[in-house]
C-alpha cells in the first residue's frame, strides 16, 4: 500500500518539478515522474487482482486531514492499473503532441502542472474509503482537467467549452454531495464501511442514495441527459487531455457508480430498469449524433457517450441480475461492464492520439477537408483503422469481447425471467446491435473520408511525412493491446474475475468463472481458425495471378474526376440521417444562386444536439431570466454593497435588541 | 468426416448453382433459353485469369478487403448449419459472432469503396451502410426470441421451436422465414432491393461499391457474395426442415428447399421492379415489423395463460 501513497506523492512532486524547469524539458521530467508513479502503482494492483486480497494504508501527516485512509479493493486496482497504463501513454504522447506549442508564449508550466494533479487526483478518486475526501479529490481533479480544457484559453470557444464543462462538474458534485450527506447522516461516519452497514440496516437508503449517486456519477461519465460537456469539452482540450479525460476520467463515474452499487448491495429492479433504460439511450443517442458529426473530435466524444451507454448496459444486466437472484446474468453483465471499461479505455485513447496526429499535420478537425492521407501517414491510418474497428466492437479486436459477454448476459437472462424483463432484454439486444451497426457506419465514414480517396484540401495534400516516433509508440501499444485482448480474452478475463466477485460474492463467482473462461476459450479458438482461413486465403490471393495495371478510378469514362467530386462526409450519412430525420434538430444556411450567372451560392446543414436545444437550452434562458431579477442588488456599485452591509448590521442589532 | 467433405462441398459450390438457378428462372419467366445452370462457375473462373486493374487512388485497403470479406463469409459459414443440419463449428452464443464476423468483412468492404475516391462507390457504401442499420437489429431480435423460446442459443435452435409450441410454432417459423428472406434479398442485393442487373449506377448499392474491382478480387467478391446469399437460404432451411430425418432424406429436403428459395427469388425479379430508394426503407422495416410479431408471439407462448 505504501507504493500507492508513494505514487501519488511522484505524481506531485513531478507537478512541482514540472514547474522549475525549462519549457523544452517541462514534458520529459512529467513523462519520467508518470513512469516512476505508474510502475509503483501497477505494482500493488497487479498483486490485488492476483491474489484477490484488499491492500489498504493510510497517507500519513496531511496537513489538515491528519491520516487518511486509502485501500486498493480488486475494483480499485482494475481502475488504478487502467489509470496508470493509459495517463502514462497520454504523457508519452503529449510529449511529441505539445512541441509545436512549445516556446509559443503559451502557459505550458500550469499544463504540466494540473496535469499531473490530475493523475494523482484520479488515483485518489478510486482508493479513497472516505466519503468527505473523496469529495476533495473528486474535486481536485475535475477542477485540473478543467484547467487542462482552457490550455488555448485565448480561444473563445475553448472558454466556452471549458465554462460549459466546469458548470456541469458542478452539478455532478451537488448531487455526489447530497448522496454522501444522506449516508454519512445515517451512519454517522465518512468511512465507506460505515455507509454500507448504514443501508443494511435502513434498506430505504438504497434507492435513494443510488439513483443520487447515479445522476452525480452519471453527469462525470456522460450518460444521457447529462451528456452535453462532453462533445464541447474533448474538442477544445489538446489531444492527450481528450484522450485521457475520455479514456480514463469518465471512468471514474462508472467507478463511482459501481461503488455505490458495492455500498448498496442488492439493487432494487426499479433502479436496474432506469439504469437499463438510460445505458440503452444513452449507447443509440450517443452513435446517433456521432454520425453526424464532421469535426473529428466531437464525432470521438459523442462515441464515448455511446460506449458509457454499452458499459452501462453491462452494469444494468449485473444489476437485474443481482435483483433476480440470478448469479450467471450478474456475473456476465459485471464481467462485460468492465472489461469494457479497460477495452474502452483502450481504443477511445488510440482514435484520440490518430485524430490528434492528423490535426498536428492539418491543423483542421473537419473531416471534410482531409482525405488521402492514408498514403502519407500510413501508421497513424492504420492505426486508426484498427481502432475503428475496435470501437464498432468487431471481432477479432478487444471491443468484440465485452460486448459479446454483455449478450451472453442478456441471453442467459432471458429464460428465468418475468415478462418484462423478458422483452426488456430481447429489446436491448436488438439496441445493442444496431449500435454496432451504427458504429460500423460512423467509423467506416470517418477512417473513409478522413485516410483514404484523394486529399479534399490543400491542408491533406501539404501533408509531408507521419508525425515522430514519441507519437507512434503509445499508439502502437494500444493497438497491440486491442487485438491481444481480441484474441486471448481468456487470461484477461482473470483480471476481471476478483472484482465482478465483489459483487456476487467469491463461492458462487467461481463455478460460473470457470464456465466464462473456457467459452472466452472457445472464441479465442474461433479466431484462430478465423485467422488460419484469413491467412489461406490472403496466401492464395498472393499466388494468383499477381499481374496488375494502374489506372485512374472508374468514372463512368469520365477520366478527368477531381477531389472535389468525391464522396463527401455529409453526404454518406445522409441516408441514414433523413431516415431518422424527427431525431435531429436541423438548421440550415442557404444562400440560393440568383440571376443570370450566379456568383456566390452555399447550402450549410448544422445539426444540433436536441436534447441541448429542447431541454438545456430552454432551462438556461429560464435561469437567465431569473437571475437577471438580482441585477438589482448584485450590480458592483461599492457603495450600495457598503449599505448593504449596514443594513445587514442594524437588522442584526435590532434582533438582538428585540429578542436579546 | 464424409459429411464434413459434402458440407464443404456443398458450401463452396453450391452457391454458383444457386446463381444459375435464379438466371434460369429469370430466363424461363421471359421465355428465354438462358445461360447455363454453370455458367457463374466460368465467370468464375474467366475473372481468376484477368489481371487486376488497381485505381492509383487506392492503397492497401482496396487489395485487402476482398480477401478479408471473403474469409469472413467462409469463417462465418462455418457457424451455420448446412446440408446435415450440423454446424462445422458449435460455440455457445455462435451467432453473435455470425454476426459480427460478416460485419467485420463489410466493415472492409465500406472502406475499400471509400478507397477508391469514386462518388459512385461512396455513394453505394453509404446505402449498404444504412440499410445494415436496420436489417441487424431485426436480425437479433429474431434470433434472441427463438433463443429464448427454444433455450439453445445457437442456430440449432431453429430446429428446436416445434417442441411443444403447437400452431404458435408454426406460425413463428413462418415469421422467421419471412424475416430471414427479406434479409437476404437485402444482404444479398436483390430486387426489389437492388438490381444486380442494373446498368445505370446511381441506383445500385452493392455492384456499385465494387465498380473498381477486376480480375481475382472482383471473382472473390461475387463468390462471397453469392455464398453470404446461400447461407441465408441455408438459415431459411434450417427453420424448415424439421428434426430427427435421416440424413440423407436432410440432405435431399436442403437442397430441394435451396433450389426453390433460388427459383423464388428469380421469380421476384421477373415480377416487380426494385423499389425506388425511399421506399427501401419501408420495405426493410417490414423485417423489423416481422422480427417483433415474433418477440410478441414467444412472449405470448412463455408468459400467456
Amino acid at each position: 500500500m505504501e507504493y500507492l501513497v508513494l505514487s501519488i506523492e511522484i505524481l506531485l512532486f513531478g507537478a512541482l518539478a514540472a514547474l522549475l524547469v525549462k519549457e523544452d524539458f517541462k514534458l520529459k521530467v512529467c513523462s519520467i515522474f508518470t513512469l516512476f508513479a505508474s510502475l509503483t502503482a501497477l505494482y500493488p494492483a497487479g498483486y490485488v487482482l492476483f491474489t484477490g486480497e484488499t491492500l489498504s494504508g493510510y497517507f500519513e501527516n496531511t496537513p489538515l486531514f491528519g491520516e487518511i485512509l486509502l485501500a486498493i479493493d480488486p475494483l480499485s486496482a482494475i481502475f488504478v492499473a487502467v489509470i496508470s497504463v493509459m495517463s502514462l501513454l497520454g504523457v508519452i504522447y503529449a510529449n511529441g503532441y505539445m512541441k509545436p506549442y512549445l516556446n509559443k508564449g503559451m502557459n505550458t508550466s500550469s499544463h504540466c502542472f494540473f496535469l499531473m494533479l490530475l493523475l494523482a487526483s484520479m488515483l485518489g478518486v478510486v482508493t479513497v474509503q472516505n466519503g468527505l475526501f473523496f469529495l476533495i479529490v473528486w474535486e481536485l481533479m475535475s477542477l485540473s482537467s478543467f484547467f487542462l480544457v482552457i490550455f488555448e484559453g485565448e480561444k473563445k470557444d475553448v472558454l466556452k467549452a471549458g465554462i460549459k464543462y466546469l458548470i456541469y462538474m458542478h452539478f455532478s458534485v451537488i448531487f455526489i454531495m447530497a448522496m454522501i450527506a444522506l449516508l454519512a447522516n445515517a451512519s454517522g461516519s465518512f468511512s465507506f464501511g460505515g455507509f454500507t452497514e448504514a443501508v443494511a440496516q435502513n434498506p430505504k437508503l438504497a434507492n435513494i442514495a443510488f439513483l443520487l449517486a447515479f445522476v452525480g456519477f452519471g453527469i462525470k461519465a456522460g450518460f444521457v441527459p447529462f451528456h452535453n460537456w462532453l462533445p464541447d469539452a474533448h474538442p477544445a482540450a489538446p489531444t492527450h487531455v481528450s484522450g485521457i479525460m475520455s479514456g480514463v476520467m469518465i471512468k471514474t463515474g462508472i467507478y463511482g457508480i459501481l461503488r455505490t452499487l458495492l455500498i448498496i448491495g442488492v439493487p432494487s429492479k426499479f433502479v436496474s430498469y432506469v439504469v437499463l433504460v438510460i445505458a440503452v439511450i444513452s449507447a443509440l443517442y450517443g452513435v446517433l449524433y456521432a454520425i453526424t458529426q464532421h469535426d473529428i473530435k466531437r464525432l470521438l466524444a459523442y462515441h464515448s457517450i455511446e460506449n458509457i451507454g454499452i458499459i452501462g448496459i453491462g452494469i444494468a444486466i449485473g444489476m437485474l441480475g443481482l435483483a433476480y437472484g440470478n448469479n450467471i446474468v450478474a456475473l456476465l453483465g459485471f464481467s462485460g461492464a468492465i472489461l469494457h471499461v479497460i477495452n474502452h479505455s483502450i481504443f477511445k485513447e488510440l482514435l484520440f492520439f490518430a485524430a490528434g496526429s492528423t490535426y498536428i499535420k492539418t491543423h483542421t478537425r473537419n473531416i471534410e477537408t482531409l482525405g488521402g492521407l492514408i498514403k502519407k501517414m500510413p501508421y497513424t491510418a492504420l492505426l486508426f483503422i484498427i481502432g475503428s474497428v475496435a470501437i464498432c466492437g468487431l471481432p477479432p479486436f478487444n471491443g468484440f469481447i465485452s460486448e459479446f459477454l454483455i449478450y451472453a448476459g442478456m441471453l442467459q437472462g432471458i429464460p428465468s425471467s418475468e415478462m418484462g424483463m423478458f422483452i426488456t432484454l430481447v429489446i436491448s439486444i436488438g439496441a445493442l446491435a444496431m449500435v454496432g451497426t451504427m458504429a460500423v457506419l460512423c467509423f467506416s465514414k470517418a477512417s473513409g473520408i478522413m485516410f483514404l480517396g484523394e486529399p479534399r484540401s490543400e491542408a491533406a495534400a501539404d501533408v509531408k511525412g507521419d508525425v515522430s516516433s514519441v507519437m507512434i509508440l503509445p499508439m502502437s501499444i494500444l493497438a497491440l493491446f486491442t487485438l491481444l485482448i481480441g484474441v486471448l480474452p481468456q487470461y484477461v478475463i482473470k483480471f476481471i474475475m476478483p472484482p465482478v466477485s465483489q459483487f456476487i460474492g467469491n463461492q458462487t463467482a467461481l463455478p460460473i468463472f470457470e464456465s466464462a473462461i473456457s467459452l472466452m476459450q472457445t472464441v479465442s479458438i474461433c479466431f484462430a481458425v478465423f485467422f488460419i482461413i484469413l491467412a489461406v486465403f490472403l496466401v492464395i490471393r498472393f499466388f494468383i495471378n499477381r499481374r496488375y495495371e494502374e489506372h485512374c478510378t472508374w468514372g463512368c469514362g469520365y477520366n478527368r474526376a477531381n477531389p472535389h467530386m468525391q464522396y463527401t462526409a455529409s453526404s454518406y450519412a445522409s441516408p441514414f440521417i433523413s431516415t431518422l430525420k424527427p431525431l435531429f434538430k436541423r438548421v440550415s444556411h442557404i444562400k440560393k444562386p440568383k440571376e443570370l450567372f450566379p456568383k456566390d451560392a452555399y447550402y450549410e446543414l448544422e445539426i444540433e444536439d436536441i436534447e441541448e436545444a429542447y431541454i438545456v437550452n430552454p432551462i438556461v434562458k429560464w435561469d437567465e431570466k431569473l437571475l437577471a431579477k438580482f441585477e438589482r442588488i448584485q450590480n458592483g456599485n461599492m457603495q450600495q454593497y457598503i449599505l448593504f452591509g449596514l443594513i445587514f448590521l442594524v437588522l442584526a442589532i435590532i434582533r438582538l435588541i428585540i429578542w436579546g | 468426416m464424409l459429411m464434413f467433405i459434402l458440407d464443404i462441398l456443398i458450401l463452396l459450390i453450391m452457391p454458383f448453382l444457386m446463381i444459375g438457378i435464379i438466371k434460369k428462372t429469370k430466363a424461363f419467366w421471359s421465355g428465354r433459353k438462358g445461360v447455363s445452370l454453370f455458367q457463374p462457375i466460368w465467370d468464375f473462373a474467366r475473372l481468376l485469369k484477368k489481371d487486376a486493374v488497381y485505381s492509383t487512388t487506392t492503397s492497401w485497403v482496396f487489395k485487402f478487403a476482398p480477401v478479408v470479406g471473403f474469409a469472413s463469409i467462409i469463417f462465418a459459414a462455418l457457424f451455420v448449419p448446412l446440408a446435415f443440419g450440423q454446424a462445422i463449428i458449435t460455440v455457445p452464443f455462435g451467432f453473435v459472432i455470425f454476426a459480427y464476423i460478416l460485419a467485420f468483412g463489410k466493415f472492409f468492404s465500406l472502406i475499400s469503396a471509400l478507397d477508391t475516391g469514386s462518388s459512385f462507390e461512396g455513394m453505394g457504401a453509404s446505402r449498404e451502410a444504412c440499410f445494415s442499420t436496420i436489417v441487424e437489429p431485426a436480425f437479433f431480435i429474431t434470433i434472441a426470441s427463438i433463443a429464448a423460446l427454444t433455450q439453445i442459443y445457437t442456430f440449432d435452435s431453429f430446429k428446436h421451436i416445434l417442441n411443444g409450441t403447437g400452431i404458435y410454432g408454426y406460425l413463428i417459423i413462418a415469421l422467421a422465414a419471412v424475416t430471414l428472406f427479406i434479409m437476404l434479398l437485402i444482404e444479398g442485393c436483390r430486387v426489389p432491393v437492388d438490381d444486380p442487373t442494373t446498368h445505370l449506377e446511381l441506383t445500385m448499392i452493392h455492384e456499385v461499391m465494387i465498380l473498381d474491382n477486376s480480375g481475382v478480387d472482383l471473382a472473390f467478391i461475387t463468390w462471397g457474395a453469392a455464398i453470404k446469399m446461400f447461407l441465408f437460404e441455408a438459415l431459411i432451411a434450417n427453420l424448415i426442415i424439421p428434426l430427427g430425418l435421416n440424413e440423407w432424406i436432410s440432405l435431399a429436403a436442403f437442397l430441394l428447399i435451396v433450389i426453390l428459395l433460388s427459383m423464388l427469388i428469380g421469380t421476384i425479379e421477373s415480377s416487380i421492379a426494385r423499389f425506388r430508394m425511399t421506399h427501401v426503407f419501408e420495405f426493410i422495416f417490414i423485417m423489423t415489423l416481422t422480427a417483433l410479431l415474433i418477440l410478441a408471439l414467444v412472449t405470448y407462448r412463455i408468459y400467456g395463460n
